[in-house]
């Protein structure tokens, strides 16, 4: 009985205690009024290249001495999550908001309540479908991924059988990638053929698993297209455990450790990067600058490079790629 | 021997009170903290992130206390949030017909999951899994792996983030939103059903000793069976929830709410080895899981660390169930 | 004759995947009577009783229910013609009000038939609880109940079909002497009713009081039949394993001479134990007598380490041990053979040689990781013939075993252990009454090559016949010690319900 009521007890104060805790260890005091706070939220969190556009959002931050915090939903799935994010970052009354949607148009009511509210709202990353954001900080990833259909083309000799693993055939990032590799690659290497287009959720064993029944099926496969970091190496992993090294081109997207090293070692070809930590940079610069009352460009691009072997350490290079 | 099995069913109450009164500290901890929690505005928005994970527990909160689990309840509400799409983004049918076809897909699941279960003797843990993978394969398939938008349809968002119930002048801003209305009403109505009708009756008895049930002459099986498919059924309501205030069906959303909507059936007492829990706890649960994941968001404590926490509550609130039942 | 016949069941067969079951069981009922079943576990007296029942389907064979042959398939259907069982193990769901027990499956409905009418059922609840006189809240919890009420509940529950048969599967098992007067007087009552009964039961006592015919079955067939005052025990048992007793003589030694092996002191658990203390001798049995709940397990169990204690000494042949957990216990020398030894004492899904091996494994391994396979074969090899464990091969899972040759696995995997002090928590129970003795010779070899035993038994004849001396407790005391030559039932009986004053 004893230890009973002690532990009912305890949820009770463990909860308070968690609770105190943590505020504790909370960075910021967003409550004062004086200091400029932005919040960002993002469409995830513990992927590599979202700590990176966060690693760029705080060095703004820094720079511009304004506070933020960066927030993102688990997985690219969970839109209702990230409403959630967005309305509890909103009735902090923040100064200024950053913003990928996961989807614009769930997005819309609060984006019309930070419109009415009078907080600039700046489109990061994929970007809101909408004209409340005063500007967008992004990759323009057709163009991108165009860069990586040529790079492809170029390695093949034009010529040759190519698939894709896309990450996504929902989100703009995805379609925009798929679309953009595939436009280039047809009009400017008509003699390269496109066998097939998978889809693995951006998750490395399932992409794993896809680039195997692709190699299966298409047994003169020339070279793989990953589009984001999760495809990538899901195609290195494959083309490993199939034993097909070397005997087919990959050409990435992003960056991260496990990608720098399969370029590194010639197991893939190169990839195209963003510029994650630009991103980050360029939104909390654009907000700063919209506070400020300044006028702001439709969108702000904040490039691509490919990069391989040769160019990998080079520091404009190194200073875009994330581990 | 007499008093500590009665000191053991009455720690049952106790446990909903203590539930509450943690939800009611966490507010108050969290309204002193910030004077950001404690505005309307927040309070509204919680009560809406609620409202989905709510009635997921809810759902579950039936078969759970069958003694069963039902894996399947995140994909599926994917599911039926897909096919009010299709009833109502592709085939233009009027939007009660879309909602229909979401509850209708939901049962029709759930039957499935119940015939799996009582019929087929597929442990509850596997037969609801596969569910849910054919269900998160099916809404893809569906939908074309594309969001199916519900913009053209102004009603359908109002569904969730209309307002029929507007206090506003008496309090400013008190405009609940009707997701949190259907939320509450799918709450009074599983109550009314679990405590008052045969079909509560029987799930509590399954829960309790499914054998005693049989021996007294039920039909178990066509009973289990009705009680999945009610789960479906309420699944399908979270789904036009989801739907209407996303305004959109996303068919690759859904997997993962199985689990909150586990945590906060749980957390409000409901017994995972069956026969005990209520329909107001589940929701308490609700609310502790949304008001702690708000809070600690208002309070800016990094996102990693609101997961630590919510993690150190759920295995609190099992360990207390697990005390509860120990002599 | 026949046309006074209640139910008259002929030439029943009954056949479960491996085992025939019933072979050709004959049983009748009178009305208002009181027919004893008895048999061997096995000899298929449940499996009858579940045949009439609804909850097995015959496979061939007559039941007939007033002259008229009836085919039941399920237990609605039995219901509805009046025939109620109550199982031994209680079919009650504890999270349930005792009213929401008695009607569950038949729920009286209020509003538009969708909606449960609670009052009615309370108050149907409270009137068949009236007519039995059994004192019970419909309101309350079953899991708060005691099993003696549960026990009243089921009854109500039975008798609320309208029942002209009730069967009773082993009705007092868990229940105290009070509440079997209770029972008995609830039985009585519905005697007197017309209510034709069918008592299974092994407690030749309670049979002479309460029954007035016995029908002995063995193997799933009919022995015979005897008016239950002209039967003796002797003539049930020879009947029920087929063979005469050998008969039992008690050997009344003392042994205050040899030297203590357990000692225990001032132990104490909550309210479950309270200032136990006693003393056990080489080659002794320690008989532990009391009532159900009397704190006889718990004292086991605390000593064992299975249970925290709040104080307490224990010492082992003069040393003081400290046993916090039951390895504690073991490595001191100590054994424990729990009263569920399904649930704790075996590994039913694996063999003969396993089990026997399982608490010494780390005798029997080369390097620490691999096992041995010939010693562990050489070993259980010795004790299958030395406990003359019956079973066709080593490799014979546990759960093929017979409860007698079961329990004799659990004694190896002790002996094995090196365990000098054996505690034997109702060890024949579930056991046939052939293999009773067996175990009983066993026990009594075991003393006599210097193991020291506690034999705890809620059945006073087992007690009386194989302990030197007897320790009586009640609610948790030890209220009193009797030497195997003042010992008799009158007298334990009275030291366990010797309440004490302050509840």
């Amino acid at each position: 009985m004893i230890l009973k009521k002690f532990a009912a007890r305890g949820l009770v104060v463990l909860t308070a205690l968690a609770v105190l805790a943590m505020t504790g260890c909370a960075p910021a005091k967003p409550a004062e009024p004086t200091k400029v706070y932005i919040p960002l939220i993002s469409k995830g969190f513990q992927h590599q290249f979202w700590q990176a556009v966060k690693v760029g959002a705080e060095k703004a931050a820094a720079e511009f001495s304004v506070e933020i915090t960066f927030e993102g939903p688990e997985n690219e799935t969970m839109v209702d999550k990230q409403i959630d994010m967005l309305s509890a970052a909103l009735a902090k009354k923040p100064s200024a908001l950053g913003f990928a949607a996961l989807d614009s148009q769930a997005a819309i009511p609060l984006l019309k309540k930070a419109q009415e509210a009078k907080i600039p709202v700046i489109a990061f990353d994929s970007g809101v479908d909408s004209d409340i954001p005063v500007t967008t900080a992004s990759t323009d990833n057709a163009v991108a991924a165009a860069g990586a259909a040529d790079a492809m083309g170029k390695l093949l000799g034009g010529k040759g059988e190519v698939a894709l693993v896309v990450h996504d055939q929902t989100s703009a990032s995805g379609t925009l990638r798929r679309d953009g590799f595939v436009n280039q690659m047809t009009s400017a290497f008509p003699d390269i053929k496109i066998v097939d287009i998978q889809y693995g959720g951006g998750d490395h064993l399932k992409s794993t698993e896809i680039t195997k029944a692709l190699l299966q099926a298409h047994p003169k496969l020339a070279g793989i297209f990953g589009s984001n970091e999760g495809g990538a190496i899901g195609i290195v992993n494959g083309v490993k455990e199939a034993g097909k090294e070397g005997k087919v081109v990959i050409i990435g997207f992003d960056s991260g450790k496990a990608q720098t090293d399969a370029i590194r070692s010639g197991l893939m070809s190169g990839a195209i990067t963003q510029n994650p930590v630009g991103i980050g940079y360029e939104t909390v610069k654009a907000a700063v600058a919209a506070l400020k009352g300044e006028t702001l460009p439709k969108t702000i691009d904040t490039g691509f490079y490919y990069y391989d072997k040769t160019n990998i350490d080079n520091p404009e290079i190194a200073a875009v790629l994330y581990e | 021997m007499n008093t500590v099995i009665k000191n053991l069913f009455s720690a049952k109450a106790r446990q909903k009170v203590l539930a509450f009164a943690s939800l009611v500290l966490m507010i108050v901890i969290f309204a002193v903290l910030s004077p950001n929690f404690f505005q309307m505005d927040n309070l509204i928005s919680i009560m809406l992130s609620t409202a989905v994970t709510g009635v997921l527990g809810i759902a579950v909160t039936f078969v759970i206390i069958t003694g069963g689990i039902d894996l399947a309840i995140g994909t599926l509400m994917t599911l039926t949030a897909v096919m009010a799409g299709v009833f109502i983004g592709y085939w233009n049918l009027p939007i009660w017909l879309g909602v229909l076809a979401a509850m209708a897909t939901g049962a029709v699941a759930g039957t499935i999951s119940g015939v799996l279960v009582a019929k087929l003797k597929l442990p509850p843990f596997i037969a609801t899994m596969g569910i849910m993978m054919i269900a998160k394969g099916l809404s893809l398939v569906i939908s074309g792996a594309k969001p199916i938008y519900f913009t053209k349809y102004e009603g359908y968002n109002s569904i969730s983030n209309g307002s029929f119930i507007d206090f506003s002048f008496l309090v400013p801003g008190l405009i609940i939103p009707n997701a949190v209305v259907i939320f509450f009403g799918v709450g009074i109505v599983s109550s009314i059903i679990l405590n008052k009708t045969v079909l509560g009756r029987y799930t509590f008895g399954l829960g309790s000793n499914e054998e005693a049930v049989r021996l007294s002459g039920v039909n178990v099986d066509r009973w289990k069976v009705a009680i999945y498919a009610l789960a479906g059924a309420i699944v399908g309501i979270a789904g036009i929830l989801i739907s209407s205030r996303l305004n959109s069906a996303q068919p690759a959303l859904g997997q993962g709410y199985e689990l909150d909507a586990i945590a906060a059936a749980v957390i409000g007492g409901v017994s995972l080895s069956g026969g005990e829990g209520t329909i107001l706890g589940t929701i308490i649960g609700a609310f502790i899981m949304s008001v702690l994941i708000n809070g600690l968001r208002i309070l800016s404590v990094p996102q990693e660390w609101q997961t630590v926490v919510s993690g150190l509550i759920v295995i609190f609130a099992v360990y207390m169930d697990i005390l509860r039942r120990r002599k | 004759m026949p046309e006074s016949l209640l139910v008259r069941i002929e030439d029943l067969h009954k056949s479960f995947p491996g085992v025939h079951a019933l072979k050709g069981a004959r049983f009748d009922l009178r009305p208002g009577e009181v027919h004893a079943l008895m048999g061997e576990n096995g000899a298929g007296k449940s499996t009858l009783m579940k045949v009439l029942a609804g909850i097995y389907t015959r496979d061939s064979g007559t039941v007939l229910l007033d002259g008229q042959p009836i085919d039941i398939h399920t237990p609605h259907q039995a219901q509805k013609l009046g025939i109620g069982i109550i199982h031994q193990e209680l079919n009650l769901m504890n999270h349930l009000t005792a009213a929401q027990n008695v009607f569950i499956g038949r729920e009286p409905k209020g509003l538009m038939g969708l909606f449960l009418d609670e009052k009615k059922l309370n108050d149907d609840t409270a009137k068949l609880l009236a007519m039995l006189k059994v004192d019970v809240d419909p309101k309350t919890l079953i899991g708060g109940l005691t099993v003696a009420k549960q026990q009243m509940v089921e009854i109500a529950k039975a008798l609320s079909f309208e029942s002209r048969v009730l069967i009773m599967d082993e009705p007092t098992a868990a229940l105290n002497d009070a509440e079997i007067d209770e029972l008995f007087r609830i039985i009585r009552e519905l005697k007197a009713k017309g209510v034709g009964i069918v008592y299974i039961s092994h407690k030749m006592d309670e049979l002479k009081r309460i029954s007035d015919r016995v029908t002995v079955m063995r193997d799933g067939e009919y022995v015979g039949t005897l008016n239950t005052q002209e039967a003796t025990m002797e003539q049930v048992i020879s009947m029920m394993v087929g063979r005469p007793l050998q008969n039992y003589v008690r050997k009344d030694q003392n042994m205050d001479a040899n030297p203590v092996a357990l000692e225990v002191k001032g132990l104490n658990r909550g309210r479950a134990l309270r200032d136990i203390n006693f003393k056990l001798r080489q080659g002794e049995i320690l008989g532990f007598a009391g009532l159900m709940g009397a704190g006889r397990t718990e004292v086991a169990r605390a000593v064992f380490g299975a249970d925290p204690v709040d104080s307490g000494e224990i010492l082992v042949k003069g040393k003081k041990v400290t046993v916090k957990i039951p390895r504690d216990a073991v490595q001191a020398g100590i054994g424990y053979l729990s009263e569920d030894r399904k649930r704790y004492g075996l590994a039913l899904g694996m063999d003969v040689q396993a089990n026997t091996v399982m608490a010494t494994i780390g005798r029997f391994l080369h390097l620490g990781t691999f096992l041995k396979k010939k010693p562990m074969a050489d070993v259980a090899e010795k004790y299958i013939n030395t406990l003359s464990i019956k079973t066709p091969s080593q490799e014979q899972l546990l759960k093929f075993l017979s409860g007698g040759n079961q329990q004799k696995v659990v004694i190896a995997k002790w002996l094995l252990r090196d365990c000098d002090i054996l505690f034997f928590d109702e060890p024949t129970r579930g056991i046939d009454v052939g293999a009773k003795f067996e175990i009983y010779k066993l026990i009594q070899d075991l003393a006599t090559q210097g193991k020291a035993i506690v034999m705890i038994s809620s059945e006073l004849p087992e007690v009386l016949r194989l302990s030197h001396r007897i320790v009586v407790m009640c609610e948790g005391r030890i209220t009193g010690e009797l030497s195997a030559a003042e010992a008799t039932q009158e007298r334990i009986m009275h030291l366990a319900t010797l309440r004490s004053a302050a509840m």
